[in-house]
């Protein structure tokens, strides 16, 4: 059956419809989740919040959107009202600024990318250096890297989810890029 | 596009279509020019595609445990 029947299913009150429709997005979510707060036990509570959010406002979605962009739409909802509870944490700073934006393009030290490994299946290590530099990185930012470049989202759809304009969602993109680049660089070249 | 192997147009695509610039672009032709006779730019973006692609196979199973505790939730657990 496709998604769009479904969905109108599961807006009559068609529970089987409704189960299927987060049985085919509940793995899309989760990891999605994880890949935002880095932890299984966020990574379920986010995706919780996303589901009931979900049931409570199918009504609301109109189809003109893939359901999926309306989840990622949710889930980075929750993940921004969850940063904004965690007043102390430090995030680099970003800011569009010339000074700041030549560093991000500057190494100190050059590391041989073509001895990074190019999957972390079973490499904690470079797990723990992707999670260390990602965690820096402020929210907004954090977002539109994941949803553009990683979940493959256009960057329209990114800038529905995020609530951000076009060029904000490009020029958080391209800085997001450099600073995760760098961080990895520099983890290498040590 | 495969996404997972993309060919220098698709790079070049993204690239352009991040500066919003049209492929054929003077702007464009004028980055390509330059990505065809920098070692460095090369290395930068060959650097930003292995990043992306470290991200991307980074994925994590679903417990089946979270399935079960989110249908219960939810109410569906009978509608397995």
């Amino acid at each position: 059956m496709e998604e769009k029947e479904l969905v109108e299913l599961a807006k009559a009150g068609d529970r089987k419809a409704l189960a299927t429709l987060v049985k085919n997005h509940e793995q899309t979510v989760y990891n999605f989740s994880f890949k935002i707060c880095r932890d299984r036990e966020k990574a379920e509570n986010i995706m919780q919040e996303t589901f009931l959010s979900m049931v409570k406002h199918l009504n609301q979605f109109d189809g003109n959107s893939r359901l999926s962009t309306w989840l990622y739409r949710i889930v980075s909802n929750h993940c921004l009202m969850q940063a904004r509870k965690e007043k102390n944490k430090y995030f680099v700073s970003l800011n569009d600024n010339d000074d700041e934006d030549s560093e991000l393009y500057v190494d100190k030290y050059v590391a041989d990318w073509s001895r990074i490994p190019n999957s972390v299946a079973e490499n904690n290590e470079l797990k723990a250096i992707l999670d260390n530099a990602i965690d820096k990185l402020a929210p907004d930012y954090r977002l539109v890297f994941l949803l553009r470049d990683v979940e493959g989202l256009s960057t329209e759809e990114t800038a529905q989810a995020t609530d951000l304009s076009i060029p904000a969602v490009k020029s958080r993109l391209h800085r997001a890029r450099a600073f995760l680049r760098k961080e990895i660089n520099q983890a290498f070249a040590k | 596009m495969n996404i997972e192997k993309p060919k220098c147009k698709d790079v070049m695509q993204h690239i352009c279509e991040s500066l919003g610039e049209d492929l054929n672009s003077e702007r464009c032709v004028a980055i390509k020019n330059h990505l065809d006779n920098c070692p460095d730019c090369k290395t930068y973006f060959d650097s930003v595609k292995i990043t992306i692609n470290l991200y991307k196979s980074y994925e994590v199973e679903m417990p089946t445990d979270t399935h079960k505790k989110l249908m219960n939730l939810l109410n569906l657990n009978d509608c397995e």
